[in-house]
């Protein structure tokens, strides 16, 4: 049946057979060089909230992408309200009352509010736009959701939480049947997130079936029904909320034991070879932080999307403009940071978005490895290049860090998400690098790369290196740091340490439960 | 969101096994197989005489194309070519004439000769480079505009009239003298210029520096290469292989012409993209702008002689262009 | 996040207050107000009234072009060939009404109606040329256009040998290109009528909304369910087709069909574009002031003529103010995100 057929029959009320309101078997889903989804089943039934759990790579985005009829599956069956769907497209999607909550890339900038929630779904009387009644129902359904959103501001001008309100606010325009929410609470505060599971309850109770995707426990244990968790683009199993343990969960989702899986670390601090001293950044994402790092040490930074926490390392690498605030590295103060500047000093910058910053993806490894030491002799001598000698030290790195396949002449766009990092993190061993500031370095990583992520960063560590650790995955940056900032709105709200370094802990400071302590400095 | 992210792309299945290599074959195949096609109507076409003909026009077209590529690695363009050439070969006549007419001894007049040209190649890449590297303007918008004021000065410059009796050191030197005995002057310097190109392109820091900058202008900035002055660099590069491409015009011409550059704009582009230098920035090298080269050389050689009509031939290269860019297009989706 | 406005004390310099002023009024309409002054303070016969009506009307020329151009840079594109379509729309319509003078030689309505059709023709065949290449192949519309440029150019020439093609209706000429109506010049209300067509579409039509949404932020239009492939290539035919239309009121003023194709056209089309404002990345970009700035640039031409700058050098201003526009934009820019 097409979508339009279907589009037909909900509206005639004819009935849909089946309790499912969704099912998907086999689904398969490859991109050039990954193969994204493989044989995952899926059903949804109404009035559920069933969670989609896996870690950042596992498959979650691609599997509602097809949903929400982004793409096709290139294997599998799908079936909505017990009829089969092919060839859905989003537009499709929407009509039949399956309603996407993506995390970005469906506003546009430079339109408002209003324009963008009806984009695509236009009033119109009489071929021109409709602006009255759009304006109505644009204040109708922001003001029952109870977000604070000015239907007239452009969208560029919003704040990445308030951009995630309208994102979700589209997708009460139409007629809601099955709700895909696609880690909705990201950059929320704790009251806005509190909102929007009430307005979940209200859905359930109505007989809205709901796809929650997301990867926090907190929220899982509040709110799921059923939980499928997704590895390496496979579903490994389907629970129901409860049946399992949080632990058993975690472990599910990585596929391994949380004591295995993140290394044991001696920590021994020595010297302090980065000190941030009062930062602010111009565009205020960054407001009087001090920090420090030692040799031999993992600093950890946690906080929810958008406190601020990447802006801080950024700017120390000059990628940010700052305001006021001093910076040290190995004492010596930093008045001009630049990439330059601080790689000559001893100081990388490991960035989170790998495609868009880190990497020439059609360039060989070698050239991508060698990028950041391009000054230096091993690499160039008066300019002109040392191609034996870059590839001689270029392959040996690269073997150590057990690249697959080790072929340095290997475009990157050809390695998985682990090896590309691997590929990124060689450019810390081709310079004598003191200090190695990673943001979000396992996002899109493979549960076998993160662990020799990890093991490489052990190794770091008892050689003398200083590690700054921004992270969102909190299990992540709780277990490996051994002293961890707490960032909240721009502003450092604890550093904790040894015992104090746990999820209550440090979920309190999250949300500003709790005021800046004897905090950083 | 994990580096998949929410592409829209439809029916994408695992991926195919790599055609960029038939990619490589299909011009020079293509090439053979035009020349081939012309010689059954027009034998003239493969003698001794003609062949040497496409190679020394094809000098020319590969000074060009080259300068092009320079700033096309960086995802830019350059499209004050044909003007810049056009003001350069007035201006540089005029020093010449000027200094001829005031007696001057003739390497004085060369030497000022070239200066001059190279000066005003120096300022237009200047302009360019600056602008787009240090402002971060649009290259297109300040290519635009240097192509203007070019086109602006030329005619000033010129009154709108040749400048005629460029002196005849000059022109031996770069046109009909004898560096390599048997060998034009032009195809000498076109393949020095070659070679020369290849050595910075494969063998520097700043070579290696406008492949990734065109490849990922923020991942060169992030490793700390100083990707604003390589890519001003670049501007600059691309107007002095310009100003020595003008040079080496106005000496065949024997004349300082306000419209030499002509179509150079487009051609140079053509030439280079049909080659295989992307347009998306970071692909291609100095073969590619010699096999483009000599393709667009030919191309126009065959038209020639088949006698077809300037301005059917300009009808064709428009179509050349598309068929290019759709070629690079598919070259880039495959590998 | 960059871009909130969090609850910081605005800095009231009074820098900072007169730039967002003239960041709300709009850079454009404040250097043309104060241009104006200027001019009628120092040129002689500017503010002569037959000297305005000269400017309007040749503007109207200009409008036309740039308000197609802005489209196509809505879109995210540009449009290197709408030069070309000028010259081979006005070639192929003089040469369609000269050709038809002596079979319906009594009745010039339909000679011009088919020679303007011819035009027109020319027009949207090279704008879906573009399109399709845009939105199908996916290629860069900046190498299209030109490639297109080219074959619209090669035609035109070869058309016409580069002589000029006499022979059009009278009235064409007389009552379309250098008449008046109600005081001023036809072209003007061609032009308006076309700014103000526009305008509506811009503001109330999905049209216009789904071509900033394009611009703005392609994959967002396509996930809303935007159908972008359509709506690119009616973008590039719409500026083809304005092209034409542009180039009929030119042959119409010059009285014969031209093939002598003037480069400088598309770059002015492009610098008023640019200097109203529309963003060279897409997603911005408003009719009126579009049409504002084609106004301004004919003026500042005009303001040259009459201080008899020899018009060569007035290229190289237009290559220099062009630049200054977006410099100028760049800094702004700049400045904004740390205001």
């Amino acid at each position: 049946m097409s979508p339009t057929q279907l589009e037909d029959a909900s509206r005639t009320g004819s009935p849909v057979r089946g309790d499912l309101l969704l099912e998907l078997t086999g689904i398969s889903k490859f991109f050039p060089g990954v193969v994204a989804l493989d044989g995952v089943d899926f059903d949804l039934r109404h009035g559920e909230v069933h969670v989609l759990f896996g870690e950042n790579g596992a498959g979650k985005s691609t599997l509602i992408n097809i949903i929400a009829g982004t793409y096709p599956p290139d294997a599998g069956a799908f079936r909505y309200r017990g009829h089969a769907l092919s060839r859905l497209t989003p537009h499709e999607a929407r009509a039949i009352g399956i309603s996407p909550v993506f995390q970005e890339f469906s506003l546009v900038p430079d339109l408002t509010v209003e324009q963008n929630l009806f984009l695509g779904r236009e009033l119109t009387a009489g071929g021109l736009l409709n602006r009255a009644a759009m304006r109505a129902k644009a204040e109708a359904i922001i003001r029952d959701l109870g977000f604070d959103l000015d239907p007239n501001r452009k969208v560029r001008e919003l704040s990445r939480a308030h951009q995630q309100m309208v994102e979700i606010a589209k997708a009460f325009l139409t007629e809601v049947r099955l709700l895909i929410l696609d880690e909705p609470t990201a950059s929320l505060t704790e009251a806005e997130a509190a909102k929007l599971f009430s307005l979940v309850a209200k859905l359930k109770a109505a007989g809205v079936g709901i796809i929650y995707v997301s990867h926090r426990m907190r929220e899982i244990t509040a709110i799921a029904d059923r939980i499928t968790v997704l590895r390496d683009g496979r579903k490994i199993r389907t629970v129901a909320s409860g049946e399992v343990s949080e632990t058993e969960l975690v472990e599910l989702m990585t596929g391994r034991k949380i004591d295995v899986l993140f290394p044991e670390i001696e920590f021994r601090p020595r010297e302090t070879l980065l000190e941030v001293e009062h930062l602010t950044l111009a565009d205020r994402s960054v407001n009087d932080v001090s920090f420090f790092a030692r040799a031999g040490e993992i600093t950890g930074i946690a906080g929810l999307v958008g406190c601020g926490k990447s802006e801080i390392i950024r700017a120390v690498f000059g990628l940010e403009t700052i305001a006021s605030g001093t910076i040290r590295v190995g004492g010596e103060v930093v008045a001009h940071p630049s990439p330059t500047a601080l790689l000559r000093r001893g100081l990388c910058y490991f960035p989170s978005d790998r495609v868009a910053e880190g990497l020439a993806l059609s360039r060989p490894v070698r050239e991508n490895a060698s990028m950041a030491a391009l000054d230096l002799p091993a690499f160039s001598r008066a300019r002109v290049l040392q191609r034996r000698s870059e590839r001689r030290v270029i392959q040996s790195i690269v073997e150590r860090l057990r690249l697959q396949p080790p072929q340095i002449e290997r475009p990157v766009a050809n390695f998985s998400g682990g090896n590309r990092q691997k590929v990124l993190l060689a450019r810390g061993l081709t310079r004598d690098i003191k200090v190695f500031l990673f943001d979000e370095p396992t996002v899109g990583v493979d549960v076998g790369a993160k662990a020799e992520v990890y093991e490489l960063m052990k190794a770091l560590v008892s050689a003398g290196v200083a590690i700054v650790l921004v992270s969102s995955e909190l299990p992540e940056v709780m277990h490996l740091s051994h002293r961890l900032y707490v960032m909240h709105r721009s502003r450092i709200v604890a550093e904790l340490t040894g015992k104090d370094i746990n999820e209550p802990e440090v979920l309190s400071y999250f949300f500003g439960e709790r005021s800046p302590a004897a905090a950083a400095g | 969101m994990s580096e998949l992210g929410i592409a829209v792309r439809r029916g994408r299945t695992r991926r195919r096994p790599r055609l960029s290599w038939a990619f490589a074959f299909v011009l020079p195949l293509l090439m053979v197989a035009m020349e081939l096609a012309v010689f059954s109507v027009e034998p003239r076409v493969l003698s001794q005489r003609n062949l040497i003909n496409i190679l020394n026009q094809s000098s020319y077209v590969l000074v060009f194309a080259a300068a092009q590529m320079m700033v096309i690695l960086t995802r830019g363009f350059d499209l004050s070519l044909g003007a810049s050439v056009s003001a350069i070969s007035v201006a540089s006549a005029l020093v010449m004439t000027g200094l001829a007419s005031a007696g001057a001894p003739a390497w004085l007049i060369v030497v000022a000769g070239l200066a001059a040209g190279m000066g005003f190649g120096l300022l237009v890449g200047l302009f360019n480079g600056l602008l787009v590297a240090g402002l971060g303007i649009n290259p297109f918008v300040v290519t635009l505009g240097s192509l203007n004021i070019c086109l602006g000065l030329a005619t000033t410059i010129s009154g709108g009239r040749p400048v005629f009796n460029v002196p005849d050191p000059f022109s031996h030197l770069l046109y009909d003298g004898t560096f390599i005995p048997g060998i034009p002057v032009p195809l000498t310097l076109a393949a020095i210029i070659s070679l020369l190109l290849y050595f910075v392109l494969g063998h520097t820091v700043f070579g290696r520096s406008l492949y990734l900058i065109g490849n990922n202008p923020r991942a060169a900035e992030l490793a700390g290469l100083p990707s604003k002055r390589y890519l001003a660099l670049a501007y600059v590069c691309c107007a002095l292989l310009a100003a020595f491409g003008a040079l080496m015009l106005t000496a065949r011409t024997g004349s300082g012409e306000p419209n030499l550059g002509g179509s150079l704009m487009l051609e140079s582009i053509a030439a280079a993209v049909i080659g295989g230098v992307s347009l998306m920035g970071g692909v291609g090298g100095i073969l590619q702008a010699l096999l483009g080269a000599m393709f667009v050389t030919m191309l126009s050689n065959a038209m020639d002689l088949l006698e077809v009509g300037g301005y059917v031939q300009q009808i064709l290269l428009g179509c050349v262009i598309i068929g290019a860019i759709f070629l690079d297009r598919l070259r880039v989706t495959r590998s | 996040m960059a871009g909130e406005v969090t609850g910081r004390e605005a800095s009231a310099s009074a820098f900072d207050r007169a730039y967002r002023f003239y960041a709300a009024v709009g850079f454009l309409p404040i250097m043309l107000a104060l241009f104006v002054i200027v001019l009628a303070l120092f040129v002689p016969h500017f503010l002569a009234l037959g000297n305005i009506f000269n400017v309007l009307r040749s503007s109207s020329y200009l409008v036309i072009l740039a308000v197609g151009q802005m489209l196509v840079m809505i879109v995210g594109g540009f449009d290197l060939s709408v030069g070309a379509v000028v010259a081979l729309t006005s070639v192929v319509s003089a040469s369609v009404m000269a050709g038809l003078a002596g079979s319906l030689g009594g009745h010039p309505g339909i000679i011009i109606a088919l020679g303007v059709g011819a035009g027109v023709g020319c027009g949207l065949a090279i704008g879906l040329l573009n399109g399709l290449c845009v939105a199908f192949l996916k290629v860069s519309p900046f190498m299209v256009t030109l490639g297109t440029a080219s074959i619209a150019t090669g035609f035109a020439l070869l058309l016409t040998d580069g002589i000029p093609v006499y022979g059009m209706p009278k009235s064409f000429v007389n009552d379309f290109g250098r008449g008046l109506w109600l005081q001023l010049p036809t072209a003007v209300y061609v032009a308006v009528i076309i700014v103000m067509l526009l305008w509506v579409m811009q503001n109330f039509t999905r049209m216009g909304r789904y071509i900033y949404a394009i611009g703005g932020n392609l994959q967002a239009a396509i996930v809303s369910g935007v159908r972008a492939k359509t709506h690119l290539i009616l973008a590039y035919a719409l500026c083809a087709m304005l092209a034409s239309v542009s180039g009929l009121a030119l042959t119409a003023q010059i009285g014969s069909g031209q093939a002598v194709l003037n480069a400088q056209l598309t770059l002015e089309s492009i610098a008023a574009a640019v200097i109203a404002g529309v963003s060279l990345k897409g997603g911005v970009g408003k009719v009126e002031m579009v049409a504002l700035a084609a106004v301004f640039l004919l003026t500042l031409t005009d303001a040259m003529d009459l201080l008899k700058i020899d018009p060569r050098v007035q290229s190289i201003f237009l290559g220099v103010i062009v630049v200054l526009a977006v410099a100028v934009e760049e800094l702004a820019k700049r400045r904004m995100t740390l205001v």
